[in-house]
């Protein structure tokens, strides 16, 4: 058997790690994906009052520390059994939006764009996010920096910090917004609206237009018959900050729905002895392997899986993309995973409308804005949807708020066991015989880990460095290289 | 630049707060940032000069140790702009999208690295080799900025 390592260095210190085993005929054996540990999280955080999660836990991800902070502050007014105000309410869910509409839109130029605005084969030293504003023009890539300059102006005057939130409190926020404050957040989302509705349109005349883009997206080598998670609110439509856990199976059909503080009743955990990082799966189905289908407990959650999940999206335009988007790709459920930028997109018009809607709610500018807890519960689960997959925090705490134990099953986690899948998957179609590995192969492989647009559960610094991607093919019998390939991306 | 509660990821972070508490030239401004890719391109925006400051953890085979520090320049990080994950996003490509949309940017990007020991356990606490180094590193920042 011979080793097929892709290796992302993207920090000095490297992270990510794929590593694909081909036996002599060279067919695809076996794929792993690993990731370096971080230790002693929850040792860092037992011994703290609870309050301090929701500042701590945003400093494991360096690209959505709002995701953290939201669903930290969600526990914590569980762990004080508190209803939120509703003023509080909508400006969390006002400023979790906001993070969407930044976040969505950076993956889509700069991780998506690549492959699909210059070609998924094209030269690679111009598939990237320079070839991206060669091709879309100058105004489009300025209007983009400027949608995100705005959307940070907004995080921070709702969240008091632009990068790392710090609004958050048990029963609600620590600030009302002005009505200047609105009138400035009103006229920014506005304009994400627009600018959410030109990139869908871009993604039509770019990928949609181009037979081959959709022959791809639909192609076996990257498709996969899942169960799928994602948070509904009580019309099932799509909500990022609150709302029930629902389940749909492979087939589309409702598989269960549930409060996320009953997650431990409806995910296990499988363990591999190659990976630190668990496998997570559906109790009710059970581990049946790194398989697809409706016998094995594999689901995903990612934008893909919440538009599955979902009965629709709660925004006019977004839910017309979203009926179009299924209409386009066959109907309910999509099991292509390159679709997943597709749904990015819908996730994206909704996640803009839906902070206009609030910015426009005349109750936002209330200033009531925090219920003050009077009681201590001890335990709290707090559930948000993170752009890259259902984000649980789970706190217990002696009755004094000091904490005693932390449980969180971040984004990527949730798509451990279906990442594995798919980059094998990806493997298989793609690496067809003979050891010559070329570039172009190499990103098609990469593009099945990018649609996920893992999380590393990170260190929030990234050194600048070149960016090297390695594949090498190694005789398993003398750990020979017998071909490898390396580029600086 | 660094995390606060991973160990010696956070040096960069001790660097900037010994730096605010010294008397700085005018013009210049002591800014924190626990992330990196894009989100540094407003804070380094319309600045002529700018110097991060950071841990690095280099491969064994560099032979280097813990509290090491080495200069670089931004050449030094030319990479092509392509990545797996938003996670990864370089300074590099942020400066040069910051340039082709119209930004003013830097003209010369310096980088202090600092060889860390840990930067995977979380804690507050610095190794003692690399906690050293912090004010050998701000003196060697404000030699720069007086130069």
């Amino acid at each position: 058997m011979k080793k097929v390592t892709v290796d992302p260095i993207t920090r000095l210190e490297g992270h990510g790690k794929i590593e694909i085993f081909v036996d002599d005929a060279d067919k695809v054996q076996n794929v792993y994906f690993q990731i370096p540990e971080l230790r002693g999280f929850e040792r860092f955080c037992v011994g703290r009052p609870v309050e301090e999660l929701a500042r701590i836990t945003p400093r494991i991800c360096g690209v959505c520390p709002e995701a953290h902070h939201m669903a930290a502050t969600k526990a914590i007014d569980n762990v004080f059994g508190v209803e939120v105000a509703p003023a509080g309410r909508k400006l969390r869910e006002l400023l979790y939006n906001t993070f969407y509409v930044t976040d969505h839109t950076t993956h889509f130029y700069i991780l998506a764009g690549p492959d699909f605005i210059m070609g998924p084969e094209s030269d690679p030293a111009a598939r990237n996010i320079l070839g991206v504003i060669g091709k879309v023009g100058l105004e489009t890539a300025g209007a983009m920096i400027k949608l995100r300059a705005e959307a940070a102006e907004v995080i921070s005057m709702i969240g008091g910090k632009q990068i790392h939130p710090v609004c958050g409190l048990p029963g609600g926020v620590s600030q009302a917004i002005t009505a200047e404050q609105r009138d400035r957040i009103v006229e920014v989302t506005a304009a994400q609206v627009e600018f959410a509705r030109f990139t869908l349109k871009l993604f039509d005349d770019v990928v949609l237009a181009n037979s081959d883009y959709v022959d791809l997206i639909k192609s076996d080598a990257f498709t996969h018959e899942t169960y799928y998670m994602g948070m509904v609110d009580e019309n099932n439509k799509v909500n990022f900050y609150d709302g029930k856990i629902r389940v749909v199976g492979p087939d589309g059909a409702e598989h269960e729905k549930f409060d996320g503080s009953d997650y431990l009743a409806h995910i296990a955990e499988h363990v591999e002895p190659y990976s630190y990082l668990v496998y997570p799966y559906l109790k009710s189905v059970g581990w049946k392997g790194f398989v697809d289908g409706k016998d094995s407990g594999v689901y995903r959650a990612s934008p893909l899986s919440r538009l599955n999940a979902s009965d629709g999206m709660a925004t006019p335009l977004a839910q017309a993309e979203y009926e179009r988007f299924y209409d386009t790709l066959g109907g309910k459920p999509v099991h292509a995973t390159l679709a997943t930028h597709w749904a990015r997109l819908v996730e994206l018009l909704y996640a803009a409308e839906r902070a206009h809607e609030l910015a426009t709610d005349p109750e936002i500018i209330d200033p009531d804005v925090r219920t003050i807890p009077t009681r201590i519960v001890g335990e709290g689960v707090g559930v948000v949807e993170a752009p890259r997959g259902t984000l649980y925090h789970h706190y217990k705490t002696d009755d004094q708020g000091i904490v005693t134990g932390v449980n969180l099953i971040v984004g990527t986690t949730n798509n451990n066991a279906a990442i594995s899948m798919s980059l094998k998957k990806a493997a298989e179609g793609i690496l067809t015989g003979g050891h010559e590995i070329s570039e172009g192969k190499l990103n098609m492989i990469e593009m099945a880990f990018r649609a996920y647009d893992p999380c590393f559960g990170c260190a929030t610094h990234t050194l600048p460095g070149d960016m090297p991607l390695e594949v090498t093919i190694r005789s398993e019998a003398t750990r020979d290289v017998i071909a490898s390939l390396k580029r600086n991306m | 630049m660094g995390n606060p509660i991973l160990s010696d990821d956070g040096v960069g972070l001790l660097v900037a707060g010994r730096l605010a508490e010294r008397q700085l030239p005018a013009g210049v401004e002591v800014a924190v940032s626990e992330v990196a890719g894009l989100r540094l391109l407003e804070l380094v925006r319309g600045f002529t000069r700018v110097i991060i400051i950071d841990a690095l953890k280099s491969p064994a085979e560099t032979g280097r140790v813990p509290g090491e520090v080495i200069r670089y320049e931004a050449k030094d990080f030319k990479g092509g702009h392509r990545y797996g994950s938003a996670h990864s996003i370089g300074l590099d490509t942020a400066l040069e999208v910051g340039r082709q949309v119209g930004y003013e940017m830097p003209g010369e990007v310096i980088v202090f690295a600092i060889e860390a020991e840990d930067v995977e356990t979380f804690g507050e606490q610095l190794t003692p080799a690399v906690a050293a180094a912090a004010d050998r590193v701000a003196e060697m920042v404000l030699a720069e900025v007086r130069a």
